[in-house]
Order: C-alpha cells, then sequence, then structure tokens
C-alpha cells in the first residue's frame, strides 16, 4: 500500500466519523450531548475491527468495538436500514446510561462496513435520578436495553423506542437524543457510501486494512522505547458506594520488544457495589494510556490495539459477572485503572510520566419534582492534573477518561431549581513538588427545592499520587450544609436535601513531580 | 475617491476607486509601524492627493496581533463573588484529547488581576443580593495600586439586568480611576447567557481596547481631516473608526473577512450566486460557503480563548504552499500543519528552507516557473525543490514526480476535507457551487480540489493577490443588535417582541445615519430570533420575515429542515432577539466588456504546459488546458481536461471542457 493513498484514506474514513459528530451535536436535545459532547462515533469494518473514531471521550476509546461485536453476534442477518440499539453492560456496553447504536451498511446488497455511534444520556431510569444509582445490581440502574433492531429495513420500531422512553424521568428529551442519533448514522452511512462508489469497496477495504497496519506499527514503534521488563503498581478504590474499603487495583506490565502485556487478574474480586468495571472498558482505559505515549497523531483504529494485551480474571472488578453493579465502573474506575498503568510505566519512563491527576470524574446526579414537573440532572467536574518532569499540571480540568464540557450556571439555574454560589479553584490543593501539581476545584450548590442528591466521587481517602518525590495532591471533600451545620459526606451517598440546603464538593487536587 | 487598504504581514495591498475605475498598489507592510505603509501607499494611489479621498476603509490585525502576542492592555477582570476563577477553569475542559501534559495557553488576565464582588442576581434578573459597593471600593484601591489601563466587568445575568455591572462602571468613573471607555461591560460587549463566553469576550474586548484606541487615534491624525475612515470587523462589514474604538474586538478575527466579500461581490458581478472561496496562503488556507448570501456564526475562539462576536463562518486549516512534507515513522506521507512559513520558507525560494513543501513539489511539477514567480521578481531553484522533494521520492522509494503529485494530494485532500465540512456536513451539495479561488497559492490547487468536490467551476478574479483591499472597498456598513428574552412563546410573544424591536430598530436607523448612511433606501434590517426547544441546549436562527403565523410553526419547519426531524407537541423558547442593520455602500460601478471570443496564441511552451501571461488575456479569451497563467502575484495551473475564458469582468472561468 502506498504513503500517498494511506493517508487519503486516512482522511476519507475520518471525514465519515467527523460528519457523524456534527449531525449528532447538532440535532442532540439534551445538554449532556449538545454542550458537554459526552459522544463518540465511529466506522467499522464488517468483522467488526475499528477503521476509525472522531472521539471526544477517551472511555469510549476501546469500548465501542465491543458493541459492534454483540450486534454481530446478537443478529444472524442484517439488513440495508437496520439500526442495532444496546446498552447493556454485558453485551456491548459499559454502563447502561451510555446508549450504542450501531448500523450494517450495505454496497450492493453485500454488508461491507458499520457505523456506530455512542451517547450519554442523562437519565434512562434506575433507583435514582440520572441513572448513576449506589446500586447492588444492574437492574436498579435503569432499563437494560440488549442488542435489539430499532430500525428494521428501514422502518423504526415505534414499540421499542416507546419501552425505551417510558424508562426515563425525562422521556421528550430521550426521544431527541437518540432521533438525532439515528440522524448522525444517516449522515454516516451516506457519506461512506460516496466513499466506496468513488473509491471502490475492494480498494476501501484494503486500505482500511492497511490503516490498520499503519497504526499498529506506530504503536509498535512507541511501545519500543519503553525498556523491555516487568513493572507493577497498586492502587485502591475506596468503597463500592455501599461500604467504605479499599478495593485494590493492581497491573503488571510486561514490556518485551514492540509488544506489551498489561495483567490486572491480582485486582480484588468482584463488589457488591457499583464500581465494577466491565472489560472493554479496562481495555479502553489502558489503550488511553498507550496512545498518550505516541507522540504522533495517529488514527485511533483496531491496530492501536493489537501490540496491547490486556488480561482480567472473570469475576474480579475489572471483569464482573452479570448481574453485578457497573454504574460508576465507567467513570470512577477508569480513572483508577489509568493511574495504576501510568504509575508502572513510570518506573521504566520517569522522565515522561506525570504523577496522579485528580482520579475522579466528581459525578453528581439531581432529580427531583419542582413545580409539578420531574426534573432530572447530571454533571461531573474537574480536578487538578499531575504535574511531570516538564512542566506543572494544569488546574481545574477533566482529565485522563473524560473530557466534557461544563454546564455554564446561567444556562444550569435556568432550567433547573439549583443555585451555584461558588465555582473557583481550590488553592494549594495541588501536590508540592520542583513541578506543582494542579488545583482541583471548589464548587457550592443550594438546593431551591427537596430533591435526591447522588454523588460518586473517588480520591476522597487515598489521594492522587506524587512521582519522584512530589508531594500528592489534597484528597476531595464533599460537605453537606443543612440547617447551619456541615457535615462531610461519603465520597458516595445519597442524601435527600431540602430547598435551602448547600452542598459543597471540593475536587482532588494533581500530584506534584520531584522534590519541592 | 475610495481606497481599501488590507495590511498583510509581508504586503501592504490598495484599491482605489475612482469614476467608475480601479487602481491597484502594493507596496512591502511596515510591521513596527503598520500605519507607515498605508499612509505611503495612500499617498502613491492618490498621486499625493490624499486630502481628495472621501473614505479609507482598512482592514487592521492591530487586535489580533496584541492577543496572539500577549501585548494588550494591563487589564483587571471584576465578577460576581464565588466566580473569580470563571476565566480560569473556562468550560473545565482540556484542549487536547491525548496529551501527557496538556497545557493551557497564557491567559491574558493573570489570576491576581481578576476579583470578585458581594452582588448576586437570580436567572430571572431579580437582585437577591445587593451589590456592596464597600467592598468594589476595596477591589478598586487593589486595582489603582496595581496600575490598570483598562477593566473588563462580567457580572452574572447582567444581560438580564445591567445595574450592578453599570454601579461598578459609574463607581470606577466616579472616583477618577478611569475613564467610562476603559471599562467594558458585559451586556454590552455581549448579552447573552452563558457566563464564561461572555467573561471571555469581554475580558478580550477590554484587553484590546486600549491599544486599538491608540492605533486609530494615531491614523486619524495622520489622514486629513474630513477623510473618513472604516475598520473591516469579523462578519465582514465595516463601522467608523469612532465606534469601533468601542467595539475593538469586533476586528479581531476581520483577517480572512475582507477577502471573502470581494470574492462575493466579484462573483455576484460575473452572475454566480454560490461560490465556495478558496483563500491559500503560505501557511494556512481559509474556506468559506456562500449560499446566495454570506453566513455568519456567533461564536468562535482565538489562541484558544472563546469569542463571541458574528463573523463570517470560515473554516481555517494548516495547510498553505509553505506546509512541510514528511514520511512518519509509520510509513505515511503527511503534509502540515508544520510550516516553513515565509522564512526559511520552500526550498526552491532559496531563503534557507531545506524541508519539501507544497510549493517545492508545485515547482517540481512545473507549476511553478523559475522565472515568473512574483513577476519574475523572485528567482526560484527549481533544483533545490528537486532536492528536497528527491528526499521524500527515495523513503518512498518512487520518483521525485510521483512523490511531488503525492504531496499535492494530500493537501488537496486537506482542503477537500475542510470544505466538506462547511459545505456537505450543513447540507449544501458543492457541485451547485463555482469556486472563487485567491491568495498566492491558491490558483495552483482549484482545479484539483473542483475535481475531487465536483465541483463544476472555477473563477479566478482579475487580481487575486489584491482581493481582500478589493473587498474592503465594497462591503458595507453592518452593525449587530441583540437582546436576550428567554422566554417561553405564548399567544402575546410575537406583540412584545415587535415592540422591542420597533425600538431596536430606531436605535439602528440613528446609528446608521451617524455611521454616514444617510439615504433611506440605502439602509436595510434583518431581524431574527434564535429559537429552541424548551431543554434543548442551543438555538436556531429563525428569521423574522420567516414567521408567517406564529413563531413555534416557523420555528418546527427550520428544525425539520436541518435536523430532519420537529416535536411539535414541544414548548418553544426564543432565546435572542437580534437585529443587523446594513448600510449600503455605493460600490464602484464597474461595467463588463464585451467578450469577443478568440484564442490567444500563448506566450510559451514549457514541456506540456502552454504559458500564458494573465495581462495580454482579454475578455472572450478561450483556450484549454493544459496550461500555466501567469499574473504579478499569483500562478493558475490548468489541468487538462479544464478550458478556461476570460468573461467581460476579466475574471478566468476555469470549466470542465
Amino acid at each position: 500500500m502506498d504513503a500517498i493513498s494511506l493517508e487519503v484514506f486516512r482522511n476519507l474514513f475520518a471525514s465519515v466519523a467527523e460528519e457523524m459528530g456534527v449531525t449528532l451535536q447538532r440535532a442532540a436535545f439534551s445538554p449532556n450531548i449538545r454542550e458537554r459532547l459526552d459522544f463518540s462515533c465511529a466506522v467499522f469494518d464488517v468483522q467488526g475491527r475499528m477503521v476509525a473514531q472522531a472521539a471526544h471521550i477517551p472511555v469510549h476509546l476501546g469500548s465501542m468495538p465491543a458493541s459492534v461485536q454483540a450486534a454481530i453476534n446478537a443478529f444472524d442477518s442484517f439488513q440495508e436500514g437496520d439500526v442495532v440499539i444496546l446498552n447493556d453492560p454485558y453485551r456491548g456496553g459499559t454502563h447502561l446510561p451510555d446508549v450504542t447504536m450501531v448500523s450494517p451498511v450495505f454496497a450492493a446488497s453485500e454488508l461491507v462496513y458499520f457505523v456506530a455511534s455512542r451517547a450519554h444520556h442523562a437519565d434512562v431510569g434506575g433507583m435514582s435520578p440520572g441513572s448513576l444509582p449506589l446500586s447492588t445490581e444492574l437492574y436498579q440502574e435503569g432499563v437494560i436495553i440488549p442488542p435489539v433492531k430499532l430500525m428494521l429495513s428501514g422502518w423504526i420500531n415505534d414499540g421499542v423506542l416507546a419501552m425505551i422512553t417510558a424508562n426515563s424521568r425525562a422521556p421528550q428529551e430521550r426521544l431527541g437524543d437518540l432521533e438525532a442519533q439515528l440522524a448522525a448514522h444517516r449522515a454516516g452511512k451516506t457519506r461512506l457510501l460516496d466513499i466506496l462508489i468513488e473509491h471502490g469497496v475492494q480498494n476501501a477495504t484494503e486500505h482500511a486494512q492497511a490503516l490498520m497496519a499503519y497504526s499498529r506499527r506506530m504503536t509498535q514503534a512507541t511501545i519500543q522505547t519503553i525498556p523491555d521488563g516487568e513493572y507493577t503498581f497498586s492502587d485502591a478504590l475506596e468503597g463500592d458506594g455501599q461500604t467504605e474499603f479499599h478495593i485494590p487495583i493492581k497491573v503488571k506490565i510486561t514490556v518485551k520488544g514492540s509488544e506489551m502485556i498489561v495483567d490486572f487478574t491480582e485486582s480484588a474480586p468482584q463488589v457488591m457495589g457499583n464500581v465494577n468495571a466491565v472489560e472493554p472498558i479496562v481495555r479502553s482505559a489502558t489503550w488511553y494510556c498507550v496512545r498518550l505515549l505516541t507522540d504522533e497523531d495517529i488514527p485511533v483504529n483496531h491496530g492501536c490495539f493489537e501490540p496491547v494485551t490486556v488480561l482480567t480474571k472473570v469475576g474480579s472488578v475489572l471483569n464482573p459477572e452479570f448481574p453485578a453493579a457497573v454504574a460508576v465502573g465507567n467513570t470512577e474506575t477508569s480513572q483508577r485503572v489509568v493511574d495504576v498503568v501510568l504509575g508502572a510505566l513510570a518506573k521504566a519512563i520517569p522522565d515522561k510520566i506525570p504523577a496522579a491527576s485528580q482520579g475522579s470524574m466528581n459525578n453528581l446526579t439531581v432529580g427531583g419534582i419542582f413545580q409539578g414537573q420531574q426534573f432530572v440532572y447530571y454533571e461531573t467536574i474537574g480536578g487538578g492534573h499531575g504535574a511531570s518532569c516538564t512542566a506543572d499540571g494544569i488546574s481545574g480540568r477533566h482529565s485522563h477518561m473524560t473530557n466534557t464540557l461544563n454546564t455554564p450556571v446561567e444556562a444550569l439555574e435556568y432550567t433547573m431549581p439549583l443555585r451555584v454560589l461558588a465555582y473557583g479553584l481550590r488553592d494549594e490543593s495541588g501536590g508540592a513538588g520542583q513541578h506543582r501539581g494542579g488545583d482541583g476545584i471548589r464548587r457550592v450548590y443550594e438546593f431551591l427545592t427537596n430533591a435526591t442528591v447522588t454523588i460518586n466521587s473517588e480520591r476522597r481517602i487515598n489521594a492522587p499520587y506524587g512521582l519522584n518525590g512530589g508531594s500528592p495532591g489534597a484528597i476531595g471533600v464533599n460537605t453537606l450544609i443543612q440547617a447551619g451545620q456541615s457535615r462531610v459526606i461519603k465520597g458516595k451517598e445519597t442524601v435527600q436535601v431540602q430547598a435551602g440546603d448547600r452542598l459543597m464538593i471540593e475536587t482532588p487536587g494533581g500530584g506534584g513531580w520531584g522534590k519541592a | 475617491m475610495l481606497v481599501g487598504v488590507d495590511i498583510g504581514g509581508t504586503f501592504t495591498d490598495l484599491v482605489l476607486s475612482k469614476d467608475g475605475y480601479l487602481t491597484i498598489h502594493k507596496l512591502p507592510s511596515t510591521p513596527h509601524n503598520p500605519a507607515q505603509a498605508m499612509l505611503e501607499g495612500l499617498n502613491t494611489i492618490t498621486g499625493n492627493q490624499i486630502s481628495a479621498l472621501e473614505r479609507v476603509a482598512h482592514g487592521s490585525t492591530v487586535a489580533t496581533n496584541a492577543i496572539l502576542e500577549r501585548k494588550g492592555a494591563k487589564t483587571a477582570f471584576i465578577t460576581t463573588q464565588g466566580f473569580r476563577d470563571v476565566l480560569m477553569i473556562g468550560r473545565q475542559n482540556r484542549p487536547v484529547l491525548y496529551a501527557l501534559q496538556p497545557q493551557l495557553s497564557a491567559p491574558l488576565i493573570p489570576r491576581d488581576q481578576c476579583y470578585d464582588v458581594p452582588e448576586r442576581l437570580d436567572h430571572q434578573g431579580e437582585v437577591i443580593l445587593p451589590l456592596d459597593m464597600a467592598a468594589v471600593d476595596r477591589v478598586l484601591d487593589a486595582i489603582q495600586a496595581q496600575g490598570m489601563e483598562s477593566i473588563a466587568v462580567c457580572l452574572l445575568y447582567s444581560y438580564i439586568n445591567p445595574v450592578h455591572e453599570r454601579q461598578i462602571q459609574d463607581r470606577i468613573v466616579e472616583r477618577g480611576l478611569m475613564e467610562r471607555w476603559q471599562v467594558a461591560l458585559s451586556h454590552e460587549v455581549l448579552p447573552e447567557f452563558r457566563e464564561y463566553e461572555r467573561a471571555s469576550t469581554v475580558a478580550l474586548e477590554a484587553y484590546v481596547r486600549p491599544v486599538m484606541g491608540r492605533y486609530i487615534t494615531k491614523l486619524e491624525q495622520q489622514l486629513p481631516q474630513g477623510v473618513g475612515l472604516r475598520i473591516m470587523k469579523s462578519d465582514g462589514g465595516v463601522i467608523g473608526a469612532e465606534r469601533i474604538k468601542q467595539q475593538a474586538i469586533q476586528t479581531a478575527l476581520s483577517g480572512p473577512a475582507a477577502g471573502v466579500v470581494g470574492a462575493y461581490h466579484i462573483a455576484r458581478l460575473a452572475g454566480y450566486e454560490n461560490i465556495i472561496t478558496l483563500d491559500m496562503g503560505g501557511t494556512s488556507t481559509d474556506v468559506a460557503v456562500i449560499p446566495g448570501e454570506p453566513i455568519r456564526r456567533p461564536q468562535s475562539e482565538i489562541d484558544g480563548l472563546p469569542l463571541r462576536i458574528r463573523l463570517l463562518d470560515i473554516e481555517t486549516i494548516g495547510a498553505g504552499g509553505g506546509s512541510i512534507a514528511r514520511v512518519d515513522a509509520g510509513g505515511a506521507l503527511r503534509v502540515g500543519p508544520q510550516s516553513a512559513g515565509a522564512v526559511p520558507g520552500p526550498a526552491v525560494y532559496q531563503r534557507g528552507g531545506a524541508q519539501a513543501t507544497v510549493s517545492d513539489a508545485n515547482a517540481v511539477l512545473g507549476r511553478l516557473d523559475a522565472d515568473h514567480f512574483l513577476g519574475g521578481g523572485m528567482p526560484l531553484d527549481i533544483e533545490a525543490g528537486r532536492r528536497v522533494v528527491g528526499e521524500i521520492a527515495q523513503q518512498l522509494n518512487i520518483s521525485v514526480n510521483d512523490a511531488a503529485k503525492g504531496i499535492l494530494e494530500i493537501a488537496n485532500i486537506n482542503i477537500e476535507r475542510a470544505i466538506r465540512r462547511v459545505s456537505v456536513a450543513r447540507g449544501y451539495d458543492p457541485r451547485r457551487f463555482t469556486l472563487v479561488v485567491f491568495g498566492g497559492a491558491g490558483a495552483l490547487h482549484a482545479c484539483d480540489v473542483a475535481d475531487r468536490l465536483q465541483i463544476p467551476r472555477v473563477l479566478v478574479p482579475r487580481y487575486p493577490g489584491v482581493l481582500c483591499a478589493f473587498g474592503l472597498l465594497v462591503a458595507d456598513v453592518v452593525l449587530d443588535y441583540s437582546q436576550s428574552i428567554m422566554r417561553l412563546v405564548t399567544s402575546t410573544t410575537i406583540d412584545d417582541l415587535a415592540n422591542l424591536l420597533e425600538d431596536m430598530m430606531e436605535q439602528a436607523k440613528n446609528d446608521l445615519i451617524q455611521e454616514g448612511v444617510t439615504d433611506r433606501d440605502h439602509r436595510l434590517y434583518h431581524a431574527s430570533l434564535d429559537v429552541r426547544y424548551q431543554g434543548q441546549a442551543y438555538e436556531l436562527n429563525v428569521p423574522v420575515s420567516d414567521v408567517v403565523n406564529d413563531i413555534c410553526e416557523a420555528f418546527h419547519r427550520i428544525h425539520a429542515r436541518t435536523y430532519g426531524y420537529a416535536i411539535e407537541a414541544r414548548a418553544v423558547e426564543v432565546v435572542n432577539l437580534r437585529l443587523q442593520a446594513v448600510g449600503i455602500v455605493d460600490h464602484p460601478v464597474i461595467t463588463a466588456e464585451s467578450e469577443k471570443v478568440y484564442q490567444p496564441r500563448p506566450s510559451g511552451q514549457k514541456g506540456d504546459f502552454a504559458l500564458y501571461e494573465r495581462e495580454a488575456l482579454k475578455p472572450g479569451a478561450t483556450f484549454t488546458g493544459q496550461a500555466l497563467v501567469f499574473q504579478l502575484d499569483s500562478t493558475i495551473y490548468i489541468p487538462t481536461g479544464w478550458s478556461a475564458r476570460v468573461d467581460g469582468y476579466h475574471n478566468l472561468i476555469l470549466e470542465h471542457a
């Protein structure tokens, strides 16, 4: 395959995912998708290998292939115009709010590609508003959608759509967002077909394979720069939302030449609460770390994944068995997986790897009834980034597995019975060092009505680590102020609040690098 | 006599219009003092009769450069208590998804110049905590001690109720700390919701206002009395220098706008309504789609800082003549975004460039001629081009010519992708458009790019190198007004809005008269509403002229057209009322010469190329590729299978033979 057409096809495939993303964002209904860009779009070959992706969210990076595989496994055949929808974490999903659609693409009545989109829907039912509850089994987390055909030969299955929206606390919003995903699929299919018509199916397929081989070579070249050896690191989650206890996350990385085995089998057994992470999430987090090491802007596709083998143990917190609760495995456990992988790599290439970032997404969900209307709100909060050999960590931003935007205060207060009293940097929360960790955020809310509030956060007990003698970042603190009394609440807790109550969330700082 | 002046990094271009005739002039820029070249050029082009000028329209990069180089005013920032860090946190995302050590661009206003004061409004503009004046005074004491030149004020919900922002400004003036113009209030600069974007925009305004003010004042002093000075804004309109002093940030993204305006006028004159513009320079390429009328969008960013002003919808990519080609570790040929710029530049320029660039590839394929570059003023070293492209060829084990073709193909696909983003992704079919090309390098790539997108026609204006200056000459006066509404649509909404709109139009009329648009027939108004479904995060712009019976019906229709669905059961809310007031400028009357069809004789032949001199081609000239057409600041490449025709306006029209 020549170097020139390789670059041409890389642009062609990328444009498919890109145009899907533009359509989805513009047509979506919820702030979570339109303002916060919590979605990704991708193209897969007929075997379900990823060819191109337009990702905003790293946690989607390596977990979407599992969705396409699940769709392939679930059906004997596909027709032109079919769209498969799913969110079941045990059959191609990650956690229930992430709803994925997969469309087969046909050329001359032969199945040749798939396009897929994943978007985080703000509520898909379950025991608490926002669908990130302190659950003990999957059934409590919302509506479970196994791979089913939402569209059959171009005809929408209104029954499936009605079932899904009926299970959400915001059915109209769900409808708008699902329609937007369908619009994105129409755009993606149109663009892909244009390319296939212009360049020929066979030619495109050969180039798709060449692009995967290219990304594999680039990834191998990166791994080659890491000294051979075994590197271990261990950290822990702080409880499963039911009880606070140490849940070890352990990794052993074996680097040999241009291959890497990342072994998590020594991590804790699965737990009762919601921090279990299905295996695609673990793969995603691992591949994200490897992707960080590559200097070039290499196309993200199946080839990036090939040189990295991820091992997990069935029945562990990183590969739980149905129907274990998984609501925040996607957001919190994924961050800890990154911390241990980078921690281990720091032993191999200390000059490249930064200290731990805040290590949490600080998920807040609020729901209730205001003026006779159901409301549901979900947001995540940024924090400090780890410092490195070359620079201070940045402050008050999302790190690693997420990069969603905040909801403007002036938009939030207009639509929700909440008031934000403060939103600023948390001074001195970054770890000291030759290079300082970034500072976390302090965000204070006042509730204007009675509501159910759920927090899922981490790094409230174990601080984000420093490296090479740098100090750890400050731990995060969640404080509830009721009737003038303030009390620190747990990292993962559901509380009932009254109008006038306040909540202060202080997010962790990043670790420092080098002795101060 | 009217003049348009475009001050670029390398050249200052002027176009003068007098009695229906256009004169052009080009001279080297004087970056240390941009006005110097401008005045020198004005003297030359008017024959030392500057005072006979009625008006000068000017595109300025003073604000842009002040931001990019962080050489703006010393600015303080005041906001609502609890939100002092709003500029630091931004939207809390990091700029690059995959980065071991993400970095942010340097803040305009350091954190120790940011202050908050006790005060709070709710989302309906009701005061829930009155402004604490004693606290304001303490903050002003600190600002005084820091010796600031300007202050940006952004309080929550000031776009609904500006009372506290005004009180702070009054207090600053009352204390004699600063003059009123030095205090930029967010509700005046951008009366719209989303606090970070508003804060960022007002901070940018305060940061550039003193710099721009000094520049314009100096310019005005050097121009004779009575010569009107107008400045181009990012939306492609011009306004008087006095007004721009209060809206300096409006110029920050005006760089690529003038060319698009120029292209739009030239194409319309020649009878082409739907155009895609391609402006390719040394380091970057700008593309825009004009479906009958230029599209404006409400937001962009500059150096990573959000800037919410109306601007022409132009997509910029890092692909230009100086973009560097290389083979990466995985064996793929890559072009850009690294650029050799003007110095060292492409290897063929002989200024020390040692890496293969897009221009080198063009030279290798004979599309740049050694003796015709810049009218022969800059001899090219083609062998140097072969050498650097040869290095690429060697790594790929292909011929030098194939390597050069590959470099161009990759540059072209990058441009294609950018055009797709502004056209196909927004529902415009490029097959119904004409590609209007300008800028130094554009005409070398235009036909190939047009082929990739099945664009049937390419138009190369008579003077592609001074199109920006021409755009300045023909740009209309554009004033924008907006008012935040944030209300669900009810039966009384239309009447309420009509009253508001009436006030806005009255204001706009007075402002246009002040701008010198005294002829009533030259004043146009476009009113529109930003509308969304309740709970939706982004709005669609609905022209008031589309509202036949009620707002909801028009919105459902536009939503369905744009996104393919409408939810008629859902409540609809009006977010903003907007008014754009346009003052039509008297355009130079350019009449078409009659076309006498003839086949011009090539001025030479080089390899497979027939060579033509642009100046020698008369209306009606018709010939086919492959050919090269040379002119002072551009070379036009016409591939095999394309035919060229010179129209009555001396435009070169390229179409498939």
